[in-house]
């Protein structure tokens, strides 16, 4: 096993003319031939370098596999990888899973929400943070886990949200 | 299976690097150990180290095992390297407190496989978990890999391999339990072109990760098993299908997929046969409605994960209109072992019905929190209590939730049941992937219910009226009574609306949707009544019907339970009873579930507050 | 193929759906999502159906829509099993469309209990379907169902004007429960928040259909004509016709 740790979002600023990323966008779909059984990999590869799906980039998708934009975007809000606005430069996702859930999970989004004015779902004005609830990861013998843009955390006490949030600059944030 | 990684003359440092382990540090430690042993003055031959995927013990991760010698190092830290290579390696001295003491004996244990949590389990599925380096395709060879597709090329035809899987009685382990010899038969026999075979990797019941280790741990025994089903329909192309949150499974799946083919297990003409077979990747959407076959074949085809009616079975139309074998991880994972050491030999474990082993995920409130695998037939009992220690805490046990979003929930009075398919449905829950969450007086089954009921909530796809509306109603319903505001009636309506779903949906996520509140309401109905009547949660989950007050003839003034308040809302000195300011008190619970002196109290909130 | 509808013997085509043969055979099954165009969708569960299937002593539950007749079956349409489980599927339904007279009706003739009502976007709409099939069939696929479980709903991109939308309105007249909202003033029509001009009938001025229905028709049929409504566009036909044959 060489270096591989869970993979980091890569945040992108956001520039307001998002027509200026035309060329960069195509470059990132015409990875892959334009059948609609690359749709998901294709729309991963564009959530995954800008955070979210810009619109643009829906539209060359659409065009390039053939597939109508509604069921482009019909896909884009089904599945739960891709969000159609951007997402904070911070992500804390806490896990509720069922040993999560039982482990209290819920103690840890009302201290993320004292730190940073959120509640699940939402992101700070500023764009800096997220808070999400997250489907199990699979690290249950570590509830309540919460994981900060791929790094996990586990054994999570509602005491140590306040110092996870410190690294990432966010304490009180919400005040 | 003895053919080991690590020469006997060679010592080999094992790292657990499963994705529980690394979140603990176990990458650091294995970096350590790298840095350390680079280069040796003292040693002659310097020692392999291993980075493995899950050994299944999580609780006392990060683990570190030393071979040939067999020690099990646990809960090490980076600090601790240099100390485990100057003793242990070098002086062959054991670091006495890095060893598993055993609760009972009060013994220190020299390796896992003398553990209660190791010696009761049977390992098929996992059995180079731990053991192997995942990326390394020749730690797979040496330990028997790809033997048995050598064995099914040269002396058995695809017809005699589906014969072995039908006498070893495998049945699927994602859930459904369907006798996978029958499936391959009847896509073999199904007319069409290409036939396509694929793993379901989208592992999404809460509470379960053993796909996720077996990816992780050991990729290539999903991928040997595949080629060999491929071998038995006459398959040309295989596809596996990843969670999309399991970044490392599809890391290391990805590697061995590469690894396989440049060595000729993949590709055209494998090893020197006439079968052709090669496998793609597809990552998942994130929705756990993907797990559905007819759904995640929609999802490979570029569409919303929408299941479909299944009157006509993806083995005869599947995968563009295909024959089409879809099986889970686990299930791919034990037909190389079926094949290489027989089938009659796998049907010798587990009971009737049921055989061969199978993998759990052993969580919640339970002291050794991890994978498990038994043989089908062992007790509930035995797994919790034997392997698992038994409850955190030494609290009272109350339920073992089985089966995810589509199990139900099991009492005390069925610990002694056998675990197989049969058994569990019988009793109201399912086997289903595997999750065993143990609940304890501190949970609240109906919250437990309405938990389920809002995850599927938004998992379910929609398209049909008595899962989508269904699920809607039931969540209000139970959300109602968590709150406070139930009727009895509701009682009778959620078991109407449940057997409309049950009836009615159009896929497996909508007829056991119902499973959880249902089974709830057959062992713990009076919680509801409490809940309903009462306006009382006697777990002190349900925040709008409990309040917390201390106790002062209990009390030490032990400060534990200010420290856990998230509010600041109790207040007291050191050794002086403390008080909870009930207007800032936000009702966690969590002083509740703080205090060691049983000195925080339950009341109605309602009552309390007039 | 000799089936048993209702204990009645009958002649079934291979691998026709249990609805298709009860329509031709007159045995009346609710549905909501079904119509002729697009076939059975399996999404409304009304239309479900009891069948004993060879080899097996009990009867279960499948969709008349999407079952497909290969093997003689017997097949019951009415029993208080599927009577109850009808009940309750127009109960939860009525919920979504509570000012339609369609599922007030039902519900009063299924004596289904009133659960209270939930406000859906657009009101009334029951997710049959039907909307962006018709859509699909048109060649446009401007609206799709969108998100998923509880907050699924039918929409267009953004919930803004689609491209794609050319306002023909298949949608809107498919609909069971009219939820999709048509405005229609003078030489405008608004629909899924998109505003069309609407061209007026060469021969008799009624203002028959959008701009962009009209290109769409000249692209796919390949070939330019004059704007006629429908009854002009008869009559011209007949005319013609009349003309051609003398």
């Amino acid at each position: 096993m060489g270096e591989c740790p869970l993979l980091e979002a890569i945040f992108v600023q956001i520039d307001i003319n998002e027509y200026e990323r035309e060329n960069e966008y195509r470059k990132l779909i015409e990875n892959y031939e334009g059948k609609a059984e690359h749709l998901l990999a294709i729309m991963q590869d564009v959530q995954k370098q800008y955070n979210y799906l810009p619109r643009l980039a829906i539209q060359l998708i659409s065009d390039y596999v053939g597939t109508p934009v509604s069921r482009v975007y019909a896909m884009a809000s089904f599945y739960k990888a891709f969000s159609l606005v951007p997402k904070g430069r911070y992500v804390f996702r806490v896990c509720d899973g069922t040993a999560c859930h039982i482990k209290n999970s819920e103690t840890l989004l009302d201290r993320l929400y004292q730190q940073l004015g959120i509640k699940a779902g939402e992101t700070t004005a500023d764009g800096m943070y997220s808070v999400e609830t997250v489907n199990c990861l699979g690290a249950c013998a570590l509830a309540p886990v919460m994981v900060v843009n791929g790094k996990v955390h586990g054994k999570v006490s509602p005491g140590e949200v306040e110092r996870i949030v410190k690294e990432y600059g966010g304490q009180n944030h919400g005040s | 299976m003895e053919a080991k990684v690590y020469k006997d003359d060679r010592q080999t440092v094992l790292v657990c690097c499963g994705t529980g382990c690394t979140a603990n540090g176990g990458r650091e430690v294995f970096r350590a150990f790298q840095k350390r042993l680079e280069n040796h003055p003292e040693m002659e031959v310097l020692p392999v180290i291993k980075a493995t995927g899950c050994n299944g013990w999580c609780e006392k991760g990060p683990l570190v095992r030393l071979m040939p010698r067999d020690i099990t190092y646990c809960s090490v830290a980076e600090k601790d390297v240099d100390e485990i290579v100057d003793k242990t390696l070098l002086e062959g001295v054991l670091i006495k407190r890095l060893l598993y003491r055993d609760p009972v004996s009060k013994d220190h244990l020299a390796s896992h496989h003398l553990t209660d949590f190791y010696r009761k389990q049977h390992k098929i599925a996992l059995r180079n978990i731990g053991e192997i380096d995942p990326g390394q395709i020749n730690d797979y060879i040496e330990r028997e890999g790809y033997q048995a597709l050598k064995k099914a090329l040269q002396d058995m035809d695809g017809q005699a391999v589906i014969d072995a899987v039908k006498t070893a009685g495998l049945r699927g382990r994602g859930g459904g339990g369907f006798p996978t010899g029958s499936k391959w038969q009847s896509c073999r026999d199904a007319k069409g072109e290409p036939k396509y075979i694929i793993c379901n990797g989208d592992e999404g019941d809460p509470g379960a990760f053993m796909d996720r280790s077996i990816m992780e741990g050991d990729p290539h025994t999903v991928i040997e098993g595949m080629i060999l089903g491929a071998y038995a329909v006459g398959a040309t192309h295989g596809y596996i299908y990843v969670r999309d949150e399991y970044d490392l499974a599809v890391q290391y799946l990805g590697q061995a997929v590469k690894d396989a083919r440049q060595q000729g297990y993949l590709g055209s003409n494998i090893m020197g046969s006439e079968l052709s077979f090669d496998i793609e990747l597809v990552r998942g959407g994130g929705a756990f409605v993907c797990g559905e076959e007819t759904a995640l074949m929609a999802s490979i085809e570029g569409r919303t994960g929408e299941p479909r009616d299944k009157y006509v079975y993806p083995t005869e139309k599947g995968l563009w209109g295909k024959p089409t074998i879809i099986n889970n991880v686990e299930t791919w994972a034990n037909v190389p072992v079926i094949i290489l050491h027989g089938a009659e030999a796998f049907a010798a474990i587990g009971t009737e019905k049921s055989k061969g082993t199978k993998v759990f995920s052993l969580v919640g409130k339970v002291v050794n929190t991890g994978l498990v695998e038994v043989p089908m037939g062992t007790t509930l009992r035995e797994i919790i209590y034997e392997i698992g220690g038994g409850v955190l805490k030494k609290r009272r046990f109350k339920a073992v939730q089985t089966g995810g979003p589509s199990g139900g929930c099991i009492p005390a009075s069925l610990l002694d049941l056998p675990i197989d398919f049969d058994s569990l449905t019988e009793a109201g829950s399912m086997m289903g992937s595997g999750g065993l969450i143990v609940m304890d007086d501190h949970t609240c089954m109906v919250e437990v219910a309405r938990y389920y009921v809002n995850f599927l909530a938004g998992e379910s796809c929609g398209k049909c009226t008595p899962c989508r509306e269904g699920i809607r109603a039931m969540l209000e319903i139970l959300t109602d009574i968590c709150n406070g505001k139930g009727k009895l009636e509701d009682l009778q309506l959620l078991e109407d609306i449940s057997a409309t779903m049950q009836e009615a949906s159009l896929c497996a996520l909508g007829r056991t949707a119902p499973n959880p509140v249902l089974s709830t309401l057959r062992y713990f109905r009076d919680e509801y009544i409490e809940h309903i009547e009462n306006r009382f949660c006697p777990a002190g989950i349900c925040r709008e019907l409990t309040t917390f007050y201390i106790d002062p003839e209990k009390c030490t003034g032990c400060t534990l339970c200010m420290k856990s308040c998230a509010v600041n809302a109790i207040t007291g000195e050191k050794k002086q009873v403390h008080v909870i300011d009930e207007s800032s008190c936000i009702r966690c619970g969590e002083c509740y579930r703080t205090c060691n002196f049983d000195a925080i109290k339950l009341a109605r909130r309602d009552r309390h507050e007039n | 193929m000799k089936i048993k509808l209702n204990g009645q013997e009958r002649e079934a085509q291979k691998g026709e759906s249990i609805l298709e043969l009860c329509r031709r055979e007159n045995v009346t099954i609710p549905t909501f999502c079904y119509h002729q165009a697009f076939g059975g969708q399996g999404a409304c569960r009304m239309c479900m159906v009891e069948v004993i299937e060879k080899g097996r002593k009990e009867s279960r539950l499948v969709a008349a829509c999407t079952y497909p007749l290969n093997s003689p079956v017997e097949i019951i349409t009415e029993s208080p099993r599927i009577q109850r489980m009808r009940r309750t599927l127009v109960m939860l339904l009525a919920r979504r469309a509570d000012r339609h007279p369609l599922l007030k009706e039902m519900a009063e003739s299924y004596d289904a209990p009133h659960l209270g009502a939930i406000e859906t976007k657009p009101a009334d709409c029951i997710l049959c379907g039907l909307c962006i099939h018709a859509c699909e069939e048109m060649g446009r696929s401007a609206i799709w169902s969108m998100f998923r479980g509880i907050d699924k709903r039918i929409a267009t991109p953004y919930d803004e004007a689609a491209d794609d939308c050319m306002g023909c309105a298949a949608c809107a007249r498919v609909c069971p429960t009219q939820a999709i909202k048509v405005e229609e003033a003078g030489s405008e029509r608004k629909i899924w928040n998109k505003t069309f001009e609407l061209i007026a009938c060469q021969r008799c001025g009624k203002r028959y259909a959008t701009r962009e229905e009209i290109e769409y028709l000249q692209e796919r049929s390949g070939y330019q004509q004059e704007h006629l409504c429908e009854s002009c566009r008869k009559k011209t036909l007949a005319i013609n016709m009349k003309n051609y044959l003398q």
